[in-house]
């Protein structure tokens, strides 16, 4: 009994340190977890593979850095995919830290692996300020609402942008948030609009999401991490998040040894106190 | 990661140096980690009034009066200037109009997209979810949404005491919103953990890359 109340009163910093050493393990020896697919993470995956090539989708980088272990790599994983598709991408974001710039970033560095050119096969928009105003405004003009891109260059100097003028104008909306942006996507621009959208998400939001693909509102969902690795095993381009999913595996294998642990060492000193009053 | 040059290596170790100070604080708090909290919450606020100031005030204000002449817009600009007189107790008042408008106009937008956008489609899709194609599968989904659904409304039903076949109810309520606050924790707890690999993962490839580079 003795052994359970020292459980019970275990330092936290031990419980920190086994969870630092199965998410780092993972990483010194690869054990390589299967990665199942979803129905909801196929579904958006085949929205975007059916699109006709060189259709324009848009993609948001509604996220802030901080959820970039698991955004980032849908971002990614979605690039490769509309790139090979020679599909013609326009990213925006409706997030002030971190969203603009990792689109930037990421978008010059996968665009470059295809050798597509700037203006004429993507844009980077950049972002504005409320959201709200934004999404109603992209419908009748995507110009006034962004006058000029990313790096301040005017829309109208863009070949691609003389194509794309509003909603009407793109086939898909892939949104990639860890926010409440993604409801007000499918709120405003899938219900009002009526443009289709899929979304990649933060683990946090998406338990929230599988009401919308489940009311028809939106096209395919990633859910996390999980929802990341399993686009890039569609995609065919393994990343960080399949190569996370070890690290991922772990963790949760040890919260839950932790969980079965304490929940005995509970009962089990439960009983004994229990006895002794 | 071959080839790093001076300038990214100082950028890895920068990072690298910010995240172990932050960790560190799991062990106790300690000086490493206040400086970093600090940098963190200056560097954001100094960024978000810079971007803001940029993306509103001279995109959206400035540049539309003095470029396209449209001047109207010295309207909002007022009202925009308004909201600073919080700043002084004798003429705080003079906010509320700003807020007044601020408060209508989002009631307004966000009425409609909710009514139309949230609460319709998911009242409709919950109705479509007692289509059954006869199997048994699709029999038991459709009661699980009808209890559910119809248990989980009573718990909120606080006219009546929660009593006889409305207390029944709203336990049987209670479970079902257990369950999916256990869904939420369990995607939480996942969320989490991959927030620690993120980090992970940068200390262990992109800085171990620099410093095996170095060393």
């Amino acid at each position: 009994m003795e052994f359970w109340r020292k459980i019970m009163n275990i330092d936290r910093r031990w419980v920190y340190l086994l969870i630092a050493l199965s998410v780092t393990f993972p990483m010194i020896v690869v054990i390589k977890f299967p990665v199942e697919v979803t129905p909801v993470a196929r579904q958006l995956y085949d929205a975007i593979d059916k699109l006709p090539d060189s259709s324009v989708v848009m993609l948001t980088f509604d996220y802030y850095p901080n959820a970039a272990a698991e955004t980032e790599p849908m971002s990614i994983a979605a690039l490769h995919h509309m790139f090979k598709k020679d599909m013609r991408v326009v990213t925006l974001s409706n997030i002030p830290l971190g969203g603009p710039t990792i689109a930037e970033r990421i978008t010059r560095e996968i665009a470059a692996e295809y050798d597509k050119v700037y203006g004429v096969d993507y844009v980077n928009l950049g972002y504005k300020a409320n959201y709200n105003a934004v999404m109603h405004g992209l419908a009748n003009s995507i110009e006034s609402i962004f006058p000029s891109d990313y790096t301040n260059t005017p829309l109208k100097d863009l070949p691609l942008m003389d194509s794309v003028k509003n909603y009407d104008d793109i086939g898909f909306i892939y949104v990639v948030a860890d926010n409440a942006t993604v409801d007000y996507w499918i709120q405003i621009v899938n219900a009002q609009y009526g443009v289709p959208i899929g979304s990649g998400v933060t683990a946090v939001v998406a338990p929230k999401m599988y009401s919308f693909v489940n009311s028809g509102q939106m096209t395919g969902l990633l859910g996390g991490m999980k929802g990341a690795a399993e686009y890039e095993k569609m995609v065919g381009e393994e990343g960080k998040a399949i190569r996370g999913m070890d690290a991922q595996s772990m963790a949760h294998l040890a919260i839950i040894f932790l969980v079965i642990l304490g929940n005995i060492g509970f009962f089990a000193t439960r009983k004994k106190e229990g006895k002794e009053s | 990661m071959e080839g790093i040059s001076f300038l990214e290596h100082f950028q890895l170790w920068l990072r690298a140096y910010l995240i172990l100070s932050l960790f560190s604080f799991l062990y106790r708090d300690n000086r490493f980690y206040r400086l970093s909290e600090h940098i963190f919450a200056g560097l954001s606020a100094g960024y978000y009034v810079g971007l803001i100031w940029q993306t509103v005030i001279i995109q959206q204000l400035v540049n539309p009066m003095v470029d396209n002449g449209e001047w109207w817009l010295v309207f909002p600009g007022l009202l925009g200037v308004l909201m600073f007189t919080r700043l002084i107790p004798k003429w705080s008042w003079v906010s509320r109009v700003s807020l007044a408008f601020v408060i209508g106009n989002t009631a307004g937008i966000y009425l409609i997209s909710s009514l139309h956008g949230l609460i319709l489609p998911q009242m409709l899709s919950t109705m479509n979810a007692v289509n059954t194609d006869g199997s048994f599968s699709s029999i038991l989904l459709a009661l699980v949404v009808i209890i559910g659904v119809i248990s989980t409304l009573v718990y909120f039903y606080f006219s009546k005491e929660h009593k006889g076949i409305l207390g029944v109810t709203a336990r049987v309520g209670i479970w079902f919103i257990m369950i999916a606050f256990g869904a939420h924790f369990g995607y939480t707890v996942m969320a989490r953990v991959s927030l620690l690999i993120g980090r992970v993962q940068f200390l262990y490839y992109d800085w171990g890359a620099s410093i095996r580079q170095i060393f």
